[in-house]
């Protein structure tokens, strides 16, 4: 197989950043298409099309729009999660900065089907491009009637909004979101079932809707083309359906976004992204930092798809894939990761605040050549800890890598414990500690 | 099972036991129907549930309606954020349970100083009690813990230690939802995460002093406790707080016969369980350096030591009939009002009885239409001409509680703005002394545009205003304007005038006021025209009234009785003094601003020969014509038909 260009084909064509480009691609039939038909049947077709929200859970996107009320009382909003924040992924940045319209349509035609009154993008506060592409693109999609009032003169009327974030990973936790965009502090809210679903009171504690911008940027193909042939990508999966971009990062000869249909072997996405650079794989991390590490012998035969990955202990994520060469120091891998989550944890939850806290406190020991026996059986015992027990996932996306590295490679870190140094010892290895 | 007719009930399971129970109730609640209860930090009943501690975490599950079949969750919930639904499962112990609690304990213990033995809070704190029933035995943490600010003084009354607290927002969640001052935010975020106040001002909170008694842990303290004693070794007595009308109910701590701190004690109809920092903190009094602790008489120029016998002696000579008068402070007991009714005009023959010093008081009494707890449930409420943070905390308290829980629409009409108009629909800043003719605008007996111009508040605000008010409950003091309070007495609505002295609501029961007000009493000593002067519990220069007026009075009058707990200037006038106990030394009741009449027992012994003052006046009455006297509070009480 080899790169499947849907949501990227925009992207390699600058012109398609004006509206008139981005017509002549092809753009905005979706919504036109869209806006003649029920929304309930927009709503249908993306059941059809089996997409998955591409934000990192797989949730089914369906669902989420059928659940926000049909009979409207309250105003309801679309909101578009563009904090991508998880280390590995840059994909959203791209789709925004390359194909703001497709996203602007993608969020027109949620707009639509779930009777939307205004649409927010909550863009991670260092994306000043991505903002000033979308900017522009939305300044002239209300120029041309694409927002705003009565929108290709039918009664639908939508206002869509950019807000910047100020610089928070857990500002991309969907409720952390809201509490944010609505100017709290950036910690996350209770959730279903102990508060209602945001499809029926969200941000304002009015219905919403919240999809990842790669998920809305799947709209316009989904309703120009019909969920039906959409679904027929990915169709040798389990459940997965479509395509999915991955952000491919780390020791590869030819780092960048790559779109593949669903069911690609995980081994062919190395090879588009040009092979392992400098040396044998050692690790690789699928789906974003937060994802548990796999060995080779598991790349080799892992397929991508949200069930698949299971199959090799990992998950497909936000996509950010990482691979790391044989002179990567996993102690140190696990090191920085642990020192990502401590900075990004909001501090909410008991768990999360004082169990990252403590597993970098590990860590820091252990390559200060510190290490005891019994911090690897402590390591995971403080992770377990952590894991499902704290307020938001964030504790979960910390625990997971550090359990996984120690799983995957118990050796190394009993060199470290026992030697008090790596043993990674090759010359390219050096360069690669901080 | 049959469910109740007007609330829902659901059905739930708890370790097995089958249960119905209100919809929506938190599963932390639920489980004590059954007695049980679950560990937990952050969750308080009267504050909005977040869910942060994680110390009451319990095992979910769903049972099938159609087959039965119960399906647990993999991952276990917090109870203090679940409500209850139809079919819920719930296991609050379980061997993973016991494992969860640990390792959220050992979470909060690895950074907390564990100085228990030098923290005010140890033996009355709820990380001690459930580190022993939940908690690790030992540490598994060998890194550097957290360093952070210690005796940081947050306020002249609040201490806060960084190191001690666990982030469980309560008093955050305090001052945004129940003072509804919210100066306390978290700062940072992380593990760096800690309350603090804006910019680290002063926290200036009137109800500051709740926050040290809701922290789970050692975090704020009290700087007037801090240090003084341990919870075992004081003795605490149930009391009333007579700081003001509100009658808060209080936990009177002491310890070898001095009060050593105030904490509130659980009232739902009145205090919920709040105090201001007034009562929390005002208890100074009890161990003033100017306490009397003994009669005095008057030779010469001088106040010299005295017994009783020959204080009463003097006393029955001089006060007799209608050129003598008396004048009491608005704190005192029933009892004490009651027999000094009885003995001054029953026995002694005058009218001139009184405890009133403003001119609006004078006229008209406190009415009140609305219980403290009722004010909550109000649709609209019109606070009028009083500050009610100030005047009465604890009312204040209510009608925020309204606005927040049930939206009560509160209308403001006041001098300056205050707390009140931090969440009132309308605020009216009117000129000072223009009360009456604002109260006629809503009476609807002035016109608007003219009311508007005199009192100088725009038109279009006091007319949306007082549309707004139509039907409001009133809320006023009883030292509002008199003309005022008698147009809005008239209005449709409730109608509360509540009293702001502490017991002026006894007085007001128990004496007659039917001879010369105290005003009166005043001026006619001043004139050298009234023989002799009793003055209990009250110092005259301290109740606004212009000091040389006062001194006028003081000076002209022939003889001076002063009875009173202190040395207040007042005293040293006198031409005898009398010590008085304070309400804590003494068996006593009082009558709130509400109406309801309170007991208070003795706590502490009284200050060296200190007196009831009821007990001098029945001294004193059976000198005169002898009976049997009352010889316990209760009697009195009962003997009066204004408090049956
Ligand atoms: C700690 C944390 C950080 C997250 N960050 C992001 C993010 O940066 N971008 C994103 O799209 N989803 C993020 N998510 C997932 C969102 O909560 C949510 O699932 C997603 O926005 C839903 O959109 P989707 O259904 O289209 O995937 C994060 C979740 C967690 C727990
Ligand atoms: S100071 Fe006390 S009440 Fe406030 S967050 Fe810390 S532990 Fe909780
Ligand atoms: S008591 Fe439930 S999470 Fe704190």
């Amino acid at each position: 197989m080899a790169e499947y260009k849907l949501l990227l084909k925009h992207s390699d064509d600058p012109a398609t950043q004006t509206l008139a480009g981005y017509k002549k691609a092809g753009g905005y039939s979706g919504l036109a298409k869209a806006l003649k038909m029920e929304r309930q049947a927009v709503i249908d077709e993306v059941k059809t099309s089996g997409l998955r929200g591409r934000g990192g859970a797989g949730f089914p996107s369906w669902i989420k729009w059928n659940g926000l009320p049909k009979e409207k009382v309250k105003p309801h909003y679309v909101l578009c999660n563009a904090d991508e924040g998880e280390p590995g992924t840059f994909k959203d940045k791209m789709l925004m900065e390359t194909a703001p319209f497709q996203l602007i349509e993608g969020m027109t035609i949620a707009g639509f089907a779930v009777q939307g009154d205004v649409g927010y993008i909550y863009i991670r506060g260092e994306f000043i491009d991505a903002a000033k592409a979308l900017r522009k693109a939305i300044d002239e999609a209300y120029a041309n009637n694409l927002l705003g009032k009565n929108i290709l003169g039918t009664d639908f009327s939508y206002d869509l909004h950019i807000h910047l974030g100020a610089g928070s990973y857990e500002c991309g936790e969907e409720s952390a979101l809201m509490s944010s965009l609505m100017g709290e502090r950036g910690m996350p809210r209770l959730k279903f079932p102990h508060a209602p679903l945001p499809t029926v009171s969200g941000v304002w504690e009015r219905p919403t809707l919240i999809n990842n911008v790669e998920s809305y940027s799947c709209v316009p193909h989904i309703i120009d083309k019909g969920g039906e042939w959409y679904a027929t990508l990915g169709a040798s999966t389990k459940n997965s359906r479509g395509t999915k971009i991955f952000s491919v990062s780390g020791h590869v000869n030819k780092p960048g976004n790559y779109e593949i249909e669903f069911g690609t072997p995980l081994k062919e996405l190395l090879e588009m992204a040009g092979g392992v650079k400098g040396g044998k794989l050692k690790a690789c991390i699928p789906g974003g930092s937060s994802m548990p590490v796999i060995k080779p012998d598991a790349v080799d035969v892992a397929i991508i798809g949200y069930e698949e990955m299971g199959e090799v202990k990992s998950m497909v994520g936000s996509g950010g894939c990482m691979f790391f060469n044989e002179h990567t120091d996993i102690v140190m891998l696990a090191w920085r990761t642990a020192h990502f989550y401590a900075n990004e944890s909001c501090g909410k939850c008991t768990p999360c605040r004082e169990g990252t806290r403590w597993m970098v406190q590990i860590m820091d020991r252990i390559v200060a050549g510190n290490g005891q026996k019994g911090d690897m059986e402590l390591l995971t015992e403080v992770a377990n800890n952590v894991e499902g027990r704290s307020f938001c996932a964030l504790g979960d996306a910390a625990a997971w890598p550090i359990k996984a590295f120690i799983r995957q490679f118990p050796e190394e870190f009993e060199y470290w414990i026992e030697h008090g140094k790596s043993p990674v010892t090759s010359k390219e290895a050096l360069a690669l500690v901080p | 099972m049959a469910a109740a007719t007007d609330i829902q009930t659901v059905n739930i399971i708890v370790n097995g036991i089958e249960l119905a129970v209100p919809k929506g109730e938190l599963v932390v609640e639920a489980v004590k129907r059954l007695g049980l209860e679950i560990p937990i930090f952050c969750y308080h009943p009267r504050l909005k549930p977040v869910g942060m501690c994680r110390m009451c975490l319990v095992e979910t599950g769903m049972k099938n309606p159609q087959d039965g079949t119960i399906r647990m969750m993999p991952k276990p919930a917090a109870a203090c954020t679940l409500p209850v639904s139809e079919g819920l499962v719930i296991n609050t112990e379980s061997d993973a349970l016991k494992k969860d609690r640990k390792g959220v304990l050992e979470f909060l213990l690895i950074n907390h100083p564990l100085d228990c033995p030098i923290c005010d809070r140890g033996g009355e704190c709820p990380l001690q009690n459930n580190t022993l029933f939940y908690g690790p035995a030992t540490s598994r943490f060998i890194e550097q813990k957290r360093h952070n600010v210690k005796a940081y003084p947050l306020s002249d009354y609040v201490t806060l230690d960084l190191e001690r607290c666990i982030q469980c927002a309560r008093c955050i969640r305090f001052t945004e939802e129940i003072s509804g001052d919210s100066q306390l935010a978290f700062r940072f975020r992380g593990n760096k995460t800690h309350p603090i106040t804006f910019n680290e001002t002063k926290f200036t909170s009137k109800f500051s002093g709740n926050v040290i008694e809701i922290c789970p842990v050692g975090a704020l303290t009290n700087r007037k406790y801090r240090f003084r004693a341990r919870p075992w070794d004081l003795q605490t007595s149930e009391a009333v707080c007579l700081n003001c009308s509100n009658g808060c109910n209080i936990w009177f701590d002491h310890r070898a016969g001095k009060v050593v701190r105030i904490n509130a004690r659980t009232n739902e109809a009145i205090n919920e369980e709040w105090t201001c920092d007034k009562g929390k903190f005002g208890h100074d009094y009890y161990n003033d350096e100017k306490r009397l602790e003994t009669p005095f008489a008057r030779t010469g120029d001088e106040l010299q030591k005295a017994d009783y016998a020959t204080v009463y002696a003097k006393l029955l000579e001089a006060f007799h009939g209608d050129n003598t008068g008396m004048i009491l402070g608005d704190s005192l007991s029933n009892e004490t009002y009651i027999t000094a009714q009885n003995f001054f005009t029953g026995q002694l023959g005058s009218h001139n009885i009184d405890y009133r010093f403003s001119a609006n008081q004078a006229k008209g009494a406190s009415t009140v239409d609305n219980s403290i707890a009722s004010l909550e449930l109000a649709k609209t409420t019109l606070v009028f001409g009083t500050h009610l943070a100030d005047d009465l905390p604890i009312v204040f308290l209510r009608v925020r509680k309204g606005w927040f829980n049930q939206g009560t629409q509160v209308i403001l009409a006041t001098d300056r703005s205050d707390e009140v108009s931090e969440f009132a629909a309308h605020t009216l800043v009117y000129k000072p002394g223009t009360e009456a003719t604002i109260a006629k605008a809503f009476a609807g007996q002035v016109s608007v545009a003219d009311a508007a111009a005199k009192c100088g508040i725009s038109e279009p605000e006091l007319q949306a205003a007082i549309t707004a008010a139509a039907g409001a409950t009133v809320i006023t003091t009883t030292s509002l304007n008199h003309e005022a309070a008698e147009v809005l007495k008239a209005l449709d609505g409730n109608f509360n005038a509540y009293p702001t002295g502490a017991n002026e609501r006894g007085a007001q029961l128990a004496l007659a006021c039917d001879g010369l007000s105290a005003l009166e009493q005043l001026k006619k000593a001043a004139n050298g025209e009234l023989s002799a002067l009793w003055v209990v519990g009250v110092d005259l220069f301290s109740v606004g009234l212009p000091r040389e007026e006062v001194i006028r009075a003081l000076e002209n009058v022939d003889f001076l009785a002063v009875q009173d707990s202190r040395r207040t200037e007042t005293f040293y006038y006198a031409s005898v003094a009398l010590p008085m106990t304070l309400p804590a030394e003494q068996d006593g009741s009082y009558t709130n601003c509400e109406g309801t009449t309170q007991q208070m027992k003795a706590i502490i012994p009284p200050v060296g020969q200190a007196k009831p003052a009821w007990r001098v006046f029945e001294e004193l009455s059976i000198r005169v014509n002898p009976r049997m006297p009352f010889s316990q509070a209760s009697e009195i009480l009962a003997s009066a038909p204004a408090f049956a």
